[in-house]
C-alpha cells in the first residue's frame, strides 16, 4: 500500500495496517475474543447504567481495600492470558518433535516473552501488592494508606502496562527477546520491531506505577501504625511487606534505569549495550540482573508473609520465632542485593568473583530454611485445621523445598555451568515462583476473601482447586527437570531428540489437570458468589485470626475502625485483636467523632489515560500524540494539586450508624458463643 | 492459650522489662509526606547511580572519539557548579521564607533559584550542542553515550525540578501559605538539595577526574 | 505488671525539617552549608587541575572531597542529624548508600572480571581478518 504509507508516515509513525496480523489466525481470533469480550462488558455495564456506580465506587476510589481488589482483579484476568500463553506452549513442545509444530517460530518466541512478562509483572506483582493494600492498613489499625491517591494512580499506570501487552497481540507483535530481552538480539539491528518497544514501554509505565505502589507501602508502614503498635508488635505480614517494598523502592529503578538505556540504544542510537562503538552487552545482563534477583524476593516474601499469618491462624498459636523471622526477613532483604551474578555464572567472570557470589547464593537459603522451621514448629503441637488456605500453605512449603533445594544446586557454579538455560532451569523457577508466589498469592485470596466481601469462599471447591493444581504442577515441571537433565535447552520451538518427547507429552498432561485446578478456581468464585448469603461472614472474624484485620467487620467499613485501635503488649497478635475487639466491643454510642478521609478522585485513572497514549504514541513513534500525552499527564497534575478539598468528613453520627449495625450483630454473636 | 485468659496478659512482655515505649501513633501528615518523598530521592539517587555505573563501564570506550580530557571545559563546568551551589542556598532562604509566612523574600528567593537553574541548564545545553556540531553526539562512543545520559539525565531532573518551582510559586500566588503547600514547598527543597548532591558526584566523577585520564 | 512504665513519645521529624530554631540561626546554618560546600569545591577543582601534589593521589583526594562535600550538604542543606528523631530517615539513607554502592561497586568489580577474562573485541576483530 505505497499511497496510504506517503501520507501515513507524517500523522501515525511507524502505525499503518500491515500492524494487524490479518494472516496470523491465533493472534487475531484472541485478540478478537478479548475485545468483543471488553466491549460486552462495557456495553452491559452502560446498559444496566451500573457505570456512574463503577466510577464513583471503583474506579475513582481511593480506598486502599478497593485498589488492593482491583489490583487482583488484574491479576487475576492477566493469569488468564499467561496461562492462556503456557498452554500453548506445552502444546506446542509436545507436538514439535522432529515437525514444526502448530506455531511458526516468529510467533513461539513472542508467547515465551510475553507469559514471563505478564507472569512476573502482570500477575505476580499486581497480586502481592493487592493484596499489601488490602490488608496492610487494616493489619496496622490505621484508616487509610499513606498516599491514597498516589496509590490510585499506580494501581492505573500497572493497568495502562498490562493494556498495552495486550494491545500488541493485535495491533504490532511483542518482543521475541524472552522476558528480558537481552541485547544485542533485542537491539534495534537485530528486532527492527515494534515488539521490544511494546515491551520495554509497557514495563517503564508499570515500573512507575509499582514504584509508587513500593513508596506508599514502606510509608504506611513505616509511619502510620495505630496507637502501640510498636516495630515488633506489628504482625508478619507487615514486616514482610516491609522488606519487599523497601526492595522495591531500591531495586525497581534500576530496571527503570537500564531499560531506558536500552530505549535510549534503540530510539536514539546510543551505544550502552550494542556490539559498535565500545558498547558492553554484558553492562545489561549485569545491571537487569541487579534488579532481577530483588525482584524475586519482592515477589515471595510477601507470600512468606501470607504463610506466616495463616499457619498461626489454623494452627491456633502464635507463630514460632517471631523474631527469628524478622531478622530472617530483613537479612533475605540485605542479602538478595548481593547474589545477582549467580544469573550470569557463565558469562566468564573469573573463579572469585563466581564464588563469592556462589557462597552468597547460598547463604541466603539459611534465612529461608530459619523461616520454614519456623512454620512447622508453629504447626507443631497445635490444634490443625486444614481449611483451603492452609492446604495452599502445607502444599507451598512441600513444593518450596525442592524448588529451593535444587536453586541451592543451581548456585553452585560448576553446577551452573551444565544447567543454565536447561529446561532445569525453567523447572527450578517455576518451582520456586509457582510453588511460592502463586501458591502464597492463592492462599492469602482463600484467606482474606472474606474480610474484602464479606461472605467465603466455597471450601470444597477450592479444596479441589488446591489439589489439581498441587497435581498438576508436579506433573507439568517435574519431567521438565528429568528434559533438563538429559541436554534440553529452554525455549525450543521444535527438537529432534527422540529421549525429550515422553516427558514433553507428560508435561502437557499436567498442564491439563493445571487448567482443571484453574477452571476449579472460578467455579469456586462463581458457586461462591450464588450461595454469599450461605457463607455471610457476619462476626468479621471468620478464621478465628490473630490480627487486626479480624477485629473489624467484613467488609470493613470505609474508614476501617470506628475507633482507632490501642494496641498493647507484645505476643504479636491474639492479645491485640482481642483487646481491640473488647475496645470496640464495649465503646458505647456517644463517643464517636468525625472522621475525615480522602476525597475520591480521578488523578489516577485520568493519568493512566495520557500514559496509555503516550506509550502508545512511543511505540510507534507518533511524535504529536507524545508531545499531546505529555501536557495532558502534566496537567493532570497540576489541576490534581490545584483542588482545594482533599478531604471530606465522615460525621459522628453517620460513624456511629455504621458501626452500630456490625456491633450488635457481634455483640449477638459473641453473646451465644459465650462471650470474649 | 484461651481467649479469655489473654485479656488479662495484655501487659505481660517478656522481652522487655523496664520501660516501653509506646509507640505514639500514625505520624503527622507533614512527616509522612516528607518521609515518603525522602523514599522516593532515594529510589532517584538509585536510578542515578546504575547511570554512573555505566558511566564507569564505558568511560574508557570511546572508540577512537574523544576522551574526556579533550571535551571538559573545567571553567564552565566550575560556573555551573556555583550557580548550583547558590541555587542551593536561596532555596533554603526560600523554604525560611516559606515557613515564616514571608511573601516577598518568598518569591525572591524562589525567582533567584529559578534563575540560578536556567543559567546551570543553558549553561549544559551549549555544552552538549556544542559537542554534537563537532560531531561528537551520544551516538560517536559508548563513552559519550554514558557522557551524555548520566549528565543529561542530570539536566532532565533540574528541568523537572525549574516547572515544579514555577508550580510553587503559582501555588503560593494563589492560594498562599497553606499547610498543604508548605508540604509540598518542603518536598520541593529535598529535590533541590538532593540535585545538588547528585551534581556534586557529577563534577567529581565525570569532569574532574575524567579530564585528569 | 508493675515493672514496666509505659511512656509516650514524641514523633520524630521530616527529612528536612530542623529542630526549632529562630530564623537568625537558621540563616546561618544555610551560610556555613555554602560556604564549606564552595571551599570543598574550590579544593576538588584546584586539586584536579595542579601538579603540586602526587599524581596518583587526585583520585583519591577527589572522591574524599566529594563524599566530604555530600556530607556537608547532607547536614547543612537536608538538615540530617544523628538524633533519635532522625533514626528512620537516617535508616532509609544508609539503605539506599547501601544499593547504591552494592550496585556501582559490584557492576565495576563484575565488568571489570568479565573484561579481564575476555579478550577485548578490538584485538580479535583484526585476528579474524
Amino acid at each position: 500500500m505505497p499511497a496510504v504509507r506517503t501520507v501515513e508516515p507524517m500523522m501515525l509513525g511507524k502505525l499503518d495496517w500491515s500492524a494487524i496480523p490479518f494472516d496470523q489466525p491465533i493472534p487475531l481470533i484472541a485478540g478478537a475474543v478479548v475485545l468483543v469480550g471488553i466491549l460486552g462488558v462495557l456495553a452491559w455495564v452502560v446498559l444496566r447504567g451500573h457505570l456512574p456506580y463503577l466510577w464513583d465506587e471503583w474506579i475513582t476510589s481511593v480506598d486502599h481495600k478497593r485498589i488492593g481488589v482491583m489490583y487482583i482483579l488484574l491479576a487475576s484476568v492477566m493469569l488468564l492470558r499467561g496461562g492462556s500463553d503456557a498452554i500453548m506452549m506445552r502444546i506446542q513442545q509436545a507436538v514439535a518433535y522432529q515437525s514444526q509444530g502448530y506455531l511458526p517460530p516468529e510467533h513461539y518466541n513472542q508467547i515465551f516473552s510475553a507469559h514471563g512478562t505478564i507472569m512476573i509483572f502482570f500477575v505476580a506483582m499486581p497480586f502481592v501488592i493487592g493484596l499489601m493494600n488490602l490488608v496492610v492498613p487494616l493489619q496496622l489499625g490505621v484508616r487509610d494508606v499513606a498516599f491514597p491517591t498516589l496509590n490510585s494512580v499506580g494501581f492505573w499506570l500497572t493497568a495502562t502496562g498490562a493494556l498495552l501487552v495486550n494491545i500488541s497481540l493485535v495491533v504490532g507483535e511483542f518482543a521475541r527477546t524472552g522476558w528480558l530481552a537481552f541485547p544485542p538480539l533485542s537491539e534495534l539491528s537485530y528486532s527492527p520491531g515494534v515488539g521490544v518497544d511494546y515491551y520495554a514501554w509497557s514495563l517503564q509505565i508499570s515500573g512507575v506505577g509499582t514504584l509508587v505502589a513500593g513508596i506508599n507501602l514502606v510509608t504506611t508502614v513505616l509511619k502510620l501504625r495505630t496507637r502501640g503498635m510498636n516495630y515488633l508488635r506489628m504482625p508478619m505480614f507487615c514486616w514482610t511487606t516491609l522488606a519487599s517494598n523497601l526492595l522495591i523502592v531500591a531495586a525497581f529503578p534500576i530496571l527503570t534505569a537500564t531499560l531506558a538505556m536500552l530505549l535510549l540504544d534503540r530510539y536514539l542510537g546510543f551505544h550502552f549495550f550494542t556490539n559498535e562503538a565500545g558498547g558492553n552487552v554484558m553492562m545489561f545482563m549485569n545491571l537487569i540482573w541487579a534488579w532481577g534477583h530483588p525482584e524475586v524476593y519482592i515477589l515471595v516474601l510477601p507470600a512468606f508473609g501470607i504463610f506466616s499469618e495463616v499457619v498461626s491462624t489454623f494452627s491456633g498459636k502464635a507463630l514460632f520465632g517471631y523474631r527469628s523471622m524478622v531478622l530472617a526477613t530483613m537479612a533475605i532483604c540485605i542479602i538478595s542485593f548481593m547474589v545477582w551474578l549467580h544469573h550470569f555464572f557463565t558469562m566468564g567472570a573469573g573463579p572469585d568473583v563466581n564464588a563469592i557470589f556462589g557462597i552468597a547464593s547460598m547463604i541466603i537459603a539459611v534465612p529461608t530454611g530459619v523461616k520454614i522451621y519456623n512454620w512447622l514448629f508453629t504447626m507443631y503441637g497445635g490444634r490443625i485445621r486444614f481449611a483451603t488456605p492452609m492446604l495452599w500453605a502445607v502444599g507451598f512449603m512441600v513444593t518450596f523445598i525442592i524448588g529451593g533445594l535444587t536453586g541451592v544446586l543451581v548456585a553452585v557454579p560448576p553446577a551452573d555451568f551444565m544447567l543454565h538455560n536447561s529446561m532445569f532451569l525453567v523447572a527450578h523457577f517455576h518451582n520456586v515462583i509457582i510453588g511460592g508466589v502463586l501458591f502464597g498469592a492463592f492462599a492469602g485470596f482463600e484467606y482474606w476473601f472474606p474480610k474484602a466481601f464479606g461472605f467465603r469462599l466455597d471450601e470444597r471447591w477450592g479444596k479441589m482447586a488446591f489439589w489439581f493444581t498441587f497435581l498438576g504442577f508436579y506433573v507439568t515441571f517435574l519431567p521438565l527437570y528429568v528434559a533438563g537433565m538429559l541436554g534440553m535447552t529452554r525455549r525450543l520451538q521444535h527438537y529432534d531428540v527422540a529421549a525429550w518427547r515422553p516427558w514433553m507429552l507428560v508435561a502437557a498432561v499436567g498442564m491439563a489437570v493445571l487448567t482443571i485446578g484453574v477452571i476449579c478456581q472460578i467455579t469456586q468464585l462463581v458457586v461462591s458468589i450464588r450461595n454469599r448469603e450461605a457463607l455471610r461472614d457476619r462476626t468479621g472474624d471468620p478464621w478465628d485470626g490473630r490480627s487486626l484485620e479480624w477485629a473489624t467487620s467484613s467488609p470493613p467499613p470505609v474508614f476501617n475502625f470506628a475507633f482507632s485501635p490501642d494496641v498493647r503488649g507484645e505476643d504479636a497478635y491474639w492479645d491485640m485483636k482481642a483487646l481491640a475487639r473488647k475496645q470496640s466491643l464495649e465503646h458505647e454510642g456517644p463517643e464517636y467523632h468525625d472522621i475525615e478521609m480522602p476525597r475520591n478522585s480521578p488523578t489516577g485513572f485520568v493519568c493512566a489515560f495520557f500514559a496509555s497514549i503516550m506509550g502508545f504514541a512511543l511505540i510507534w513513534h507518533i511524535w504529536w500524540m507524545v508531545i499531546l500525552g505529555g501536557i495532558g499527564a502534566f496537567a493532570t497534575f497540576v489541576v490534581f494539586a490545584w483542588r482545594d478539598h482533599d478531604e471530606y468528613v465522615i460525621p459522628a453520627a453517620e460513624v456511629a450508624r455504621i458501626d452500630g449495625i456490625n456491633l450488635e450483630e457481634r455483640r449477638s454473636l459473641v453473646s451465644m458463643a459465650g462471650g470474649v | 492459650m484461651s481467649m479469655t485468659a489473654t485479656a488479662g496478659h495484655a501487659h505481660a512482655d517478656p522481652h522487655h522489662i523496664g520501660i516501653v515505649v509506646e509507640h505514639p501513633g500514625p505520624a503527622p501528615k507533614r512527616i509522612v509526606t516528607a518521609y515518603g518523598f525522602w523514599v522516593f530521592l532515594l529510589s532517584d539517587i538509585v536510578m542515578f547511580s546504575c547511570f554512573f555505573a555505566a558511566y564507569a563501564v564505558l568511560a574508557g570506550q570511546t572508540a577512537g572519539g574523544p576522551s574526556g580530557s579533550e571535551i571538559f571545559e573545567q571553567r564552565n563546568v566550575a560556573i555551573e557548579t556555583v550557580c548550583l551551589l547558590l541555587s542551593s542556598f536561596t532555596c533554603g532562604m526560600a523554604s525560611i521564607a516559606a515557613d515564616t509566612h514571608n511573601r516577598l523574600w518568598f518569591y525572591l528567593g524562589m525567582a533567584v533559584t529559578c534563575v540560578l537553574g536556567l543559567i546551570f541548564l543553558a549553561i549544559e545545553f551549549n555544552e552538549f550542542a556544542g559537542l554534537v556540531s563537532r560531531g561528537y553526539g551520544p551516538s560517536r562512543s559508548a563513552f559519550l553515550t554514558a557522557f551524555f545520559s548520566l549528565v543529561g539525565c542530570h539536566g532532565l531532573h533540574v528541568s523537572a525540578g525549574v516547572l515544579w518551582l514555577l508550580t510553587m510559586m503559582a501555588q503560593v500566588f494563589a492560594k498562599g501559605f497553606r499547610v498543604d503547600i508548605l508540604r509540598r514547598m518542603m518536598c520541593f527543597a529535598l529535590f533541590w538539595h538532593a540535585l545538588d548532591i547528585i551534581w556534586v558526584a557529577v563534577f567529581s566523577v565525570v569532569y574532574l577526574l575524567g579530564s585528569g585520564a | 505488671m508493675s515493672d514496666q512504665t509505659h511512656m509516650h513519645v514524641e514523633h520524630d521529624i521530616a527529612p528536612g525539617d530542623e529542630e526549632q530554631h529562630s530564623v537568625g540561626a537558621r540563616i546561618l546554618g544555610y551560610v556555613v552549608g555554602l560556604a564549606l560546600a564552595l571551599l570543598l569545591t574550590a579544593t576538588s577543582f584546584f586539586i584536579a587541575g595542579t601538579d603540586l601534589v602526587w599524581q596518583p593521589s587526585i583520585p583519591v583526594a577527589l572522591i574524599v572531597l566529594a563524599i566530604a562535600q555530600m556530607g556537608v550538604h547532607l547536614v547543612f542543606f537536608l538538615h540530617i542529624t544523628t538524633g533519635p528523631d532522625n533514626t528512620n530517615n537516617v535508616l532509609a539513607l544508609a539503605f539506599g548508600l547501601l544499593v547504591v554502592f552494592l550496585v556501582v561497586g559490584g557492576t565495576v568489580w563484575i565488568m571489570a572480571h568479565l573484561n579481564q577474562n575476555m579478550p577485548p573485541m578490538d584485538q580479535i576483530m583484526p585476528m579474524r581478518n
